[in-house]
């Protein structure tokens, strides 16, 4: 009988498609060109700099501003309450990052952004701050449009500094 | 006065005005869903508090 062998993988996973850096306080950040037919899913990190204030960050896909649809759910560093929050046919996804003036995160993922589908999102964020928590939340954009950009907009105030990062998973 | 700035990949500029009254909005709604977030989490803690005044144990609380 013939034995077989699977021949391993040589290539990564993941791709870093482009990095942009922060300016100094702007009021949202595009990012133009991260999203094409090559892969299907992505992960943005964002990792870094400042905010002027405390801030959830919001997600916008291209230039629509409806039919965001999400949940979060955060439990508190205090005790574990766990609460929960929604986007019901937002004009972003709300919650997908956090910042302080002491640094920004986000940890994204992203499927079918490019693909004519309903792009879906995965996302956990650590909320920094004593009185905060630790913080999940998934959905969908309600859409089939195809999007090559995306934008990033604090809840209140400017960000400075920090390095935005995309990758691409390997079909 | 000066609009806030935006960044297009490296280059940053000042908001146009229809992207400043978008931004205003948007930033209204975001003030609005912080203070309806900030409202939940005091009533539950003063819902909790009351319950702990009554007597409960935090397992006994935590079991409702």
């Amino acid at each position: 009988m013939a034995v077989g062998f699977l021949s391993p993988t040589t290539a990564g996973g993941l791709t870093l498609i482009k990095t942009q850096t922060i300016g100094t306080t702007v009021s949202s950040v595009t990012v133009t060109g991260a999203f094409s037919t090559t892969y299907d899913a992505y992960k943005i990190i964002l990792s870094g700099g400042v905010g002027s204030a405390s801030h959830n960050l919001a997600l916008q896909l291209g230039a629509t501003v409806t039919g965001y649809y999400a949940g979060y759910i955060t439990s508190s560093y205090a005790a574990g309450t766990i609460t929960g929050d929604k986007d019901n046919n937002a004009a972003s996804f709300t919650l997908v990052g956090y910042g302080t003036a002491n640094v920004l995160n986000l940890n994204l993922d992203l499927q079918n952004p490019f693909t004519a589908k309903n792009t879906t999102f995965q996302t956990f964020n650590s909320l920094t701050a004593t009185g905060a928590g630790s913080r999940l939340g998934t959905g969908y954009l309600a859409n089939t449009t195809s999007y090559t950009d995306f934008t990033l907009t604090p809840s209140t105030g400017t960000l400075t500094g920090g390095t935005i990062r995309v990758y691409g998973y390997k079909n | 006065m000066a609009k806030p700035l935006i960044q297009i990949d490296d280059e940053v500029r000042e908001m146009t005005d229809e992207k400043f009254n978008a931004y205003k909005a948007l930033q209204t709604a975001n003030a609005e869903a912080q203070a309806e977030a900030d409202a939940k989490i005091t009533a539950r803690l003063s819902a909790l508090a009351k319950l702990a005044a009554l007597g409960l144990t935090e397992a006994e609380i935590a079991a409702l």
